[in-house]
């Protein structure tokens, strides 16, 4: 049970960077602390500023896309076509941001206010916390809006275009420069969902983004760079694996299995379950 | 071209390395500098900030008095960030960098373990407050003391009484993989097994922030009472999700530290079902057994504001005392005569009378165990259960 | 080229002498900043030399450090034998790495050696039974009676063996293949470079290297953690050989040096030294990839064509 909750906020997360990759080829380490940074901004907004739960998420959300967009323009732009590039100044971006965050927001867990406090019986059989319930909700929510938005809306189209073929998109009029700015943004803000969904849950420390990005690519990888369907069904099948292998075998090692799972699917089928088949 | 590289290169290295020469210079001035070890960033720099709080209060006490040796007491506190690396070279640098006479404090025992290897190599007399794995002292290292619990101290003098006192039957020790948290559970377990109670346990990550699988197996056991070694914001969540999986209140929860679940955070993390939550402490202001432990409330509430409630602030006090006593009395800063003058204090403090054992063998070896309180919070308000002397309340479930 | 050589000599001749002139917490400084040289330079063979970015770096130090320390803790192995072994399995695995990532393009080999670092250092974390975990393993010393001026020459003297390594494996054929590799695999292989050989050879190597610089660190602190094996340390490598110029010999040298050496200025005013490198790392990334060295070249470049241009200096 715990599995598919964790599962769907994985597949959330996973949404993000693969968005990021399918379209800009480019792989964000500092995906983790964006994630981390929309949990710090609806702790401030709705702790220790006091607004509205709701007002704070969105707040929250919109700054990280913001912020994602920024990131992009200054860091990302000149790093078209080097990938080694933008993954060591992805991975130096995160760390910056890691210590940062130590210093601005010290380093006690942050935790926003619990939508729903309590907890219910589910099936008669055992308590869930209701907050995780609500996460489930909510992320499984958000995730059914981005397939709709890909699917049916014009926005979705170019996204598509782009990802399966970038020189064909361009020479259609398709703006790939906006359109990069754009799903940088979006994907940021998708980790920053996953953030705000799950940070009444598992407060935000600062260095709690280098689990979620890494447990993000490992969805990516098992879904398939560029699949959103891959996204979803990785990320519940990596939440299911690792809460029963957690039951099983000690807890500690309970992130030892997405390792595991990212080396063999690299090893055997590097375009994962549902991916393309070359990056 | 590439020579010129080179060279350019390296004397660049070169230069940056005699700057080194050049550096830091230290500072003369007319202090006494003792050194303090403790986390002041990681899951525990609540510690960190409390022993601050103890140090403001014990550097002002012990420099109205006189100072140390007719000069002002410096304290110089380095960050241990609960992480045994960080926290021996940082207990060296104290030594060589900062001069210092003597080193402090200390709340992680893995930490504390790294640090008395390097006391010993640099023999430089260190006083553990808050690390209470036996092996510290059990070591029987010459410049090591320790003016706090012990784990076998805290077992046996109190939380496996207070087992036997509220009659639990079944007890489910849940304890992290740290020589604390290790070392605690198995004392308890030899206890435990003494005393004739059922128990099972399972070893968690202190950083751990989900413990709903271990949750499903404590409740399998049904136990009576949940021993939670657990030091860390990492006791927050399970006492939250022990909440909500409707384990407590039917099985009652010890936090085995006592500070986690004294900190600013607690309540706002664990919400509600951090009532009727137990835990250990050294500290209660209608517990008082000095003169000097009201003196520390008073002059804390003066200085901060409101009533202290984190033993360690206090802890850190005393010890700050005992090193000031010490070297008052051996009239020297040199590490043996240190050593002599430790091993004969006679200090009164505010947990009580300061004597440090002087059997081999054993953990009691410059040992001074100081009495511990089993508290409650009933209704957001500490209640003393045990030892029935002190007690304020009952068990309330 | 014999004039490197006798600049090098007389660098290190000049290096032994330190000893005299810093006291033993600055020693304790330049001691880590050797092994950082050891690190970043070896990192700079595999990354800077045949472009591939492994993660894990830091992760063949910690096998080196716990195989040596694991060994002297529990079977009683004299220490420097232990470094000899942890060597070999920290070559070994590297062997073993390098050959799974053969087929892997730039980022998966990355992920790739992420996966396997965190691996390692869950798998070390929970064995606390043999490797105590995070509570530290404490290990002997490499001599009976611990001097630090001992230890900085032994260090001294193992980071010089490296570097004389890297130097022979980047100019000779070796070195000009890897870079072959590393510009254009399908041509380097139509000239007949076994790119495999190289790629797979790169690996060893310089996971030996790391091992050995793990072996060695460990058994000076005296106490190995997972912090060895850790992204965190994998990230000041890669800053310091990034800063100082990925691609260029001196460039990591320089790189460990300044970054650790400010790091300790740094101290003095908070824990704000990893924050500052990152930066200063960014920047250097974004504007400048060859780092320092690079700079100095671009200056050096750009000076001699103006010379050649005023006449005064034949081109």
């Amino acid at each position: 049970m715990n599995g598919v909750v964790i599962g769907v906020i994985y597949a959330l997360a996973a949404l993000g960077v693969s968005l990021v990759v399918g379209i800009m080829n480019v792989i964000n380490f500092a995906h983790g602390e964006l994630y981390i940074l929309a949990g710090y901004f609806s702790f401030l907004f709705a702790d220790a500023l006091g607004w509205n739960m709701y007002l704070s998420l969105a707040v929250a959300v919109f700054l990280v896309f913001l912020f994602g967009i920024f990131i992009e323009y200054i860091l990302i732009r000149p790093t078209y076509g080097n990938e080694m590039y933008s993954l060591i100044l992805t991975f130096i971006l995160s760390i910056v941001l890691q210590n940062a965050y130590l210093l601005i927001f010290g380093p006690y867990p942050n935790k926003p206010p619990t939508w729903i406090k309590g907890a219910t019986e589910v099936f008669g059989l055992f308590f869930y916390g209701n907050q995780r319930l609500a996460a489930l909700v909510v992320g499984a929510f958000v995730i059914t809006a981005v397939f709709l938005v890909i699917k049916l809306t014009w926005f979705g189209k170019i996204v598509r275009a782009a990802s399966q073929d970038r020189e064909m998109a361009e020479l259609n009029g398709v703006n790939t420069l906006y359109l990069n700015m754009l799903s940088f943004g979006l994907g940021c803000a998708l980790a920053g969902a996953a953030g705000v969904i799950l940070a009444p849950v598992f407060p935000v420390t600062p260095t709690a983004g280098v689990q979620v990005a890494l447990t993000a690519f490992v969805v990516v990888v098992l879904g398939g760079m560029g699949s959103l369907w891959g996204c979803v069904v990785g990320g519940l099948v990596l939440g299911l694996v690792e809460n029963l292998g957690a039951a099983f075998l000690s807890t500690g090692y309970k992130h030892i299995f997405g390792f595991i799972i990212l080396i063999l699917v690299l090893l055997i089928r590097p375009a994962g379950l549902f991916g393309r088949k070359e990056i | 071209m590439r020579k010129g590289l080179l060279v350019s290169g390296l004397s660049l290295t070169m230069s940056l390395v005699f700057f080194l020469v050049f550096g830091i210079a230290p500072v003369m001035a007319d202090t006494v500098k003792v050194g303090v070890v403790g986390p002041r960033t990681g899951t525990a720099a609540a510690t960190g900030k409390a022993f601050e709080e103890g140090i403001k209060l014990a550097v002002a006490y012990v420099n109205s008095k006189g100072g140390v040796m007719g000069k002002q007491l410096e304290i110089v506190f380095e960050d241990t960030a609960g992480a045994p690396d960080k926290a021996a070279s940082g207990f060296e640098r104290l030594v060589i960098k900062d001069k210092v006479a003597m080193v402090l404090g200390e709340s992680h025992s893995s930490s504390a373990l790294a640090e008395i290897e390097v006391a010993n190599r640099l023999k430089v007399p260190f006083i553990v407050a808050e690390a209470w794995a036996d092996p510290i002292t059990a070591k029987n290292y010459k410049y090591v003391f320790r003016a706090g619990p012990s784990n076998s101290g805290v077992v046996n003098e109190t939380i496996a009484k207070w087992v036997v006192h509220e009659k639990f039957k079944k007890a489910f020790i849940v304890a992290e993989n740290t020589d604390w948290g290790l070392g605690i559970a198995e004392l308890t377990k030899k206890a435990l097994e003494k005393a004739g109670v059922k128990y099972d346990s399972l070893v968690t990550e202190r950083q751990s922030q989900d413990h709903y699988t271990e949750l499903s197996k404590i409740k399998a056991f049904d136990p009576d009472v949940v021993l939670a070694y657990v030091y860390g914001t990492g006791l927050h969540y399970f006492v939250a999700q022990a909440g909500e999986t409707k384990l407590t209140p039917k099985a009652v929860i010890l936090d085995g530290a006592g500070p986690p679940s004294l900190w600013p955070d607690f309540w706002k993390n664990v919400g509600d079902y951090g009532n009727l939550e137990c835990f250990v402490s050294s500290m209660h202001e209608k517990v008082e057994l000095t003169k000097l432990a009201t003196y520390f409330r008073e002059a804390y509430t003066k200085e901060f504001g409101t009533a202290p409630t984190d033993y360690k602030s206090r802890s850190i006090f005393d010890a700050v005392l005992i090193a000031a006593d010490a070297v008052n009395r051996a009239k020297s800063t040199d590490a043996d005569k240190l050593v002599d003058a430790l091993e004969k204090t006679n200090l009164l403090v505010t947990r009580g009378m300061v004597k440090f054992g002087t059997q081999m063998g054993g953990p009691e070896y410059h040992q001074w165990m100081p009495p511990m309180l089993i508290v409650q919070w009933q209704d957001k308000i500490q209640t003393v259960l045990y030892p029935t002397e002190g007690a304020t309340g009952k068990l309330k479930k | 080229m014999k004039d490197k050589r006798v600049y090098a000599a007389i660098v290190v001749a000049l290096a032994c002498l330190l000893p005299l002139g810093l006291d033993e917490y600055k020693l304790h400084v330049v001691i880590n900043s050797l092994f950082y040289v050891m690190m970043a330079s070896s990192w700079n063979l595999l990354a800077g030399y045949t472009g591939q970015v492994s993660f894990a770096h830091a992760a063949f130090a910690g096998i080196g450090a716990y195989t040596s320390g694991i060994l002297s803790v529990k079977a009683g192995f004299n220490p420097w034998a232990g470094i000899v072994i942890g060597m070999a399995a920290a070559g070994f695995v590297g062997f073993l790495v390098g050959v799974l990532c053969l087929r892997m393009g730039g980022i998966y080999l990355s992920l790739t050696t992420l996966g396997f670092s965190e691996i390692l250092r869950i798998i070390i974390t929970n064995e606390y039974e043999i490797t105590r975990g995070t509570m530290g393993l404490q290990v002997p010393a490499l001599m009976p009676v611990y001097s630090k001026t001992a230890y900085f020459y032994i260090m001294l003297g193992a980071a010089v063996l490296s570097l004389i390594v890297i130097y022979k494996m980047i100019y000779s054929d070796t070195g000009l293949n890897f870079r072959a590799v590393q510009n254009d695999e399908k041509a380097a292989s139509s000239l007949g470079v076994d790119v495999v050989r190289i790629r797979v050879m790169a690996f060893t190597v310089s996971s030996i290297l790391a091992g050995m610089a793990g072996g060695f660190y460990g058994h000076y602190l005296l106490l190995i953690t997972p912090e060895i094996p850790s992204l965190d340390q994998q990230f000041l490598v890669l800053s310091m050989a990034v800063i100082g110029g990925l691609g260029s010999f001196v460039g990591p040298i320089l790189g460990a040096f300044t970054l650790e050496i400010l790091a300790e200025y740094i101290r003095g005013y908070g824990q704000y030294h990893v924050l500052v490198f990152g930066l200063v790392a960014l920047a250097m990334a974004r504007f400048s990839p060859r780092g320092v060295m690079g700079i100095v070249s671009d200056y050096k470049r750009r000076r001699n064509q103006s010379l050649i241009a005023a006449g005064e200096l034949r081109g």
